[in-house]
């Protein structure tokens, strides 16, 4: 099986990712909180996220993380390395949002031999930015 | 002793390491990417990962966390780890609302299937107190290390959260 990577050699500073919208819903919500062992009661049940001052469930942090992972790798093909996520923490993904990816490479260099980018992306809510912060990949050369 | 004081403290306090309670398996893998979407063949497909470097599929790296949180059964009985030590401390002062601010994780070794991680939670620092739209308080960062079972360094997360007395409600 061959597949298709990004290559460090052809991409430039500035250059845009696609933007990448993921729908989500109850299911996403609970789904991701079991897939990632977080059982924290306000991943999956209303009332206690009533309780805690939210208006419903919410996505935890660990799926913004799998999110995250998903549009970089998306984008640079299976040989891109992610080798630094850092993720700033604004509104909350409730039931019914679209959660909207953007990114862009603002730097290109190389650094133990390895072929890196820094992408800054942000994933954004109807309520505002929900994560934002800047990713490191490799790429082949 | 003034909260602050109290908190700052307890910069430097450790604890772990805490032992997965799975090793790094294909089965927590595909559930991951199945609920995440992520259709990474390095993670699944076991034809295309033997092509790569690693020989093999890996656990998508930022899973890492997946595997240490604790248990929801039998019960695990740990002490409190610094960083809940804390959140106790900014309670116990009238600081009950918490926001995570910030997370940043960094990679290194890959997670095979049939490794076993462990972790250790450290408090590195604490803010003098801050007023921000969500109320005033002190911003507690924690470090997780994690590492796998030959003492690699897998993953090195710091953790913000902000203890705060909320902003008076209009």
């Amino acid at each position: 099986m061959t597949v298709k990577s990004r290559t460090w050699d052809t991409v430039k500073e500035g250059d845009e990712l696609p933007v990448y919208e993921r729908p989500v819903t109850r299911t996403t919500i609970i789904a991701t909180a079991i897939a990632s062992r977080d059982f924290t009661p306000v991943h999956h049940d209303h009332e206690a996220a009533r309780k805690a001052g939210a208006k419903d469930i919410f996505l935890n942090i660990l799926s913004t993380g799998g999110f995250i992972g998903k549009y970089l790798t998306d984008w640079s093909g299976p040989a891109g390395r992610l080798k630094k996520i850092e993720i700033k923490l604004g509104a909350t993904v409730y039931p019914g949002d679209t959660v909207t990816h953007t990114g862009k490479v603002i730097k290109k260099y190389v650094v133990d031999n390895e072929h890196r980018v820094d992408v800054q992306y942000s994933l954004t809510v109807p309520m505002g930015p929900h994560a934002w912060g800047t990713a490191t990949i490799a790429l082949p050369k | 002793m003034g909260v602050y004081e109290e908190l700052k403290a307890m910069v430097g306090e450790e604890a772990g390491p805490y032992e997965a309670n799975d090793e790094v398996n294909r089965a927590m893998i595909r559930h991951w990417c199945e609920a995440m979407e992520d259709a990474n063949p390095l993670y699944t497909d076991e034809a295309y990962a033997k092509t790569t470097e690693y020989g093999g599929i890996i656990a998508p790296p930022q899973m890492v966390q997946a595997y240490c949180v604790p248990r929801l059964w039998p019960p695990q009985n740990r002490p409190p780890d610094p960083l809940a030590r804390s959140v106790a401390v900014a309670n116990a002062a009238g600081y009950f609302g918490v926001v995570a601010t910030t997370t940043t994780q960094e990679y290194f070794a890959p997670m095979r299937p049939g490794d076993r991680l462990s972790y250790k939670i450290k408090l590195v620092s604490v803010s003098e107190e801050k007023t921000t739209r969500m109320g005033t308080g002190f911003f507690i960062t924690a470090e997780y290390t994690y590492t796998n079972q030959k003492g690699e360094l897998v993953c090195r997360q710091p953790f913000t959260i902000m203890k705060f007395k909320p902003a008076a409600q209009k």
